[in-house]
């Protein structure tokens, strides 16, 4: 076990190839206090006591969709990290025959700073693509540029459901970037998947787009290629690993970090991130709009689908790309869009799985009235994703809850005997 | 049936109530300033994306990417049929899994989840 940025990480990676054999996170019985603090955040259940002492544990991987909010709200610090590719990608930077490849998603650059001194939310993404290049990575590029593609592929996808009644590929549409949001499909409402867009997340998108046109692009042989996908999340490492993630070939995504695991690699390269000078990604896979960033939040998706969407249903310019009423900072955010020459795009926004499952009930009991609905697993969205930067205050602030709840295990521990 | 009562001197009652109070008041605030706490803290992270977006980036909409429009372009893009398309389908869409067996073994079991 090793400290990255306050979270605890066991150093290897994947002890199997199929995801759905591991755990991403599980519960240190020696730090937990059994204050069940996580199953408040855990919209599952998956974490819970193993026995009457209160110690929590994860049950099951099937039961868990590894999104790690019960990891950066445990106020002991007691949940870890099972899976990490630091060393390996540490080693494949200094493999001079492995060509490795950057893809950064939004969020990384709203919170990487963080680790570095600046204020929570700084943009640091000029600073990041400097840091990556310092790092050795041959090819920055961006899962920004992605995000993009991934809105010309999702909102195309959605007109065609408007335009085209199918009992196959039904509305309402359902965002599929979500990886925690997925899984929660695939586990919890699997009769509701023909709702869920066929696109893959913009980091599956990149993986794949990185070995094939980037690969021609650069005359890079693929085989040489090592991608590596930066998240916010730890669901993206179960991505990552999901089989059918290898239409290019050969494995779209080698490796998968947190900005936690980024923002230590950094450290321990000895690079001085303050002074780093802006850079801009290689413009190729790299180069990006503000619709892509916004991915980065609750709402994000959503608008930057209706910039789109917009345009393409009133043949015209949307002046003010601002769509305010779908921002979503927590639970559930409904709006009519009147466009021109098509009437109103009905559309809905659930932050939290919780309220995500009232929107799926709605839709199976064929009483959803939308036409594209966006979930994010993580309250605000990717910006408060299970792989950030903890918030201090988190651990600080619960200095009562602690003592409480260490009461409350030393009382237990004893009745149980 | 025997009366039970506790006795105490009025110095210990005023202790043990002062103590009291004085645990209900620090905890009170130490939990309400935790939540203020975490719903800003995302809340900072997201309006500093608002304001990239405003102010950082030169376009705002994926369909105005050079880059983007480089892949799709009709004559010489790799993704020339437009998004949607056959090589889109093969390399940027996916099938998804039905992996509700493995929650209703755990049910099966006794095993109790909230969804």
């Amino acid at each position: 076990m090793r400290e990255i940025e306050k979270v605890m990480y066991q150093e290897k990676p994947p002890a199997a190839a199929d995801p759905d054999t591991l755990l991403f996170v599980e519960v240190d019985p020696e730090k937990c206090q059994g204050c069940g603090e996580c199953d408040n955040h855990c919209p599952t259940g998956a974490v819970q006591a193993r026995d009457a002492t209160g110690i929590r544990h994860v049950v099951s991987p099937a039961a868990c969709i590894n999104c790690g909010q019960c990891l950066v709200n445990c106020p002991h610090g007691a949940v870890y990290e099972t899976v990490s590719y630091v060393d390996e990608i540490t080693a494949r930077l200094k493999d001079p025959a492995t060509v490795a490849v950057s893809m950064p998603a939004p969020a990384v650059r709203y919170a990487l700073g963080e680790c570095f001194g600046y204020p929570t939310g700084a943009y640091v993404g000029g600073k990041m693509h400097a840091a990556l290049k310092q790092l050795g990575f041959r090819f920055v590029w961006d899962n920004e540029y992605a995000a993009d593609v991934t809105i010309m592929e999702e909102g195309t996808e959605l007109l065609q459901r408007i335009s085209k009644p199918d009992r196959h590929k039904p509305l309402p549409q359902f965002t599929s970037c979500c990886p925690g949001w997925v899984k929660f499909v695939e586990s919890y409402y699997p009769d509701l998947l023909p709702h869920l867009s066929t696109c893959k997340s913009p980091i599956g998108m990149l993986g794949a787009l990185a070995k094939t046109y980037g690969a021609q692009e650069t005359k890079t042989p693929r085989d040489k290629m090592y991608t590596v996908s930066i998240m916010p999340c730890i669901a993206k490492k179960f991505e990552g690993l999901r089989p059918e993630m290898a239409a290019s070939g050969c494995r779209d995504i080698d490796a998968t970090i947190t900005t936690r695991e980024l923002a230590f690699m950094i450290k321990q390269a000895g690079i001085d991130f303050k002074s780093l000078p802006d850079m801009a990604p290689d413009p190729i896979l790299g180069m990006s709009t503000g619709a892509a960033t916004i991915f980065a939040t609750s709402g994000g998706v959503m608008e930057a689908a209706l910039r789109l969407a917009y345009e393409v249903l009133s043949k015209q310019k949307l002046a003010s790309p601002d769509i305010k009423v779908v921002r979503t900072h927590e639970g559930i955010n409904t709006a009519d869009i009147k466009v021109p020459r098509f009437g109103t795009v009905k559309v809905a926004v659930a932050s939290g799985l919780a309220n995500a499952a009232k929107l799926c009930d709605e839709v199976r009991g064929g009483k959803s009235p939308y036409h594209f609905i966006e979930i994010m697993t993580c309250p605000g969205g990717c910006v408060n994703g299970g792989g950030q930067p903890m918030d201090p205050r988190i651990r600080q602030a619960s200095l009562f809850k602690r003592t409480m709840a260490s009461v409350k295990k030393r009382y237990n521990m004893r009745t149980t005997g | 049936m025997q009366k039970t009562t506790v006795q105490m001197t009025r110095r210990a009652f005023i202790r043990a109530a002062g103590l009291a109070a004085g645990y209900a008041l620090v905890g009170f605030h130490l939990t309400k300033d935790a939540f203020a706490a975490a719903l800003d803290f995302a809340g900072l992270r997201q309006k500093a994306v608002y304001q990239a977006d405003a102010e950082i980036y030169k376009s705002r909409k994926s369909q105005d990417n050079p880059m983007v429009k480089k892949l799709y372009d009709k004559n010489h893009g790799f993704l020339a049929k437009g998004p949607c398309g056959h090589i889109s389908h093969e390399l940027l869409h996916t099938h998804y899994q039905d992996r509700s067996a493995g929650v209703k073994a755990l049910r099966s079991v006794g095993i109790k989840l909230k969804i």
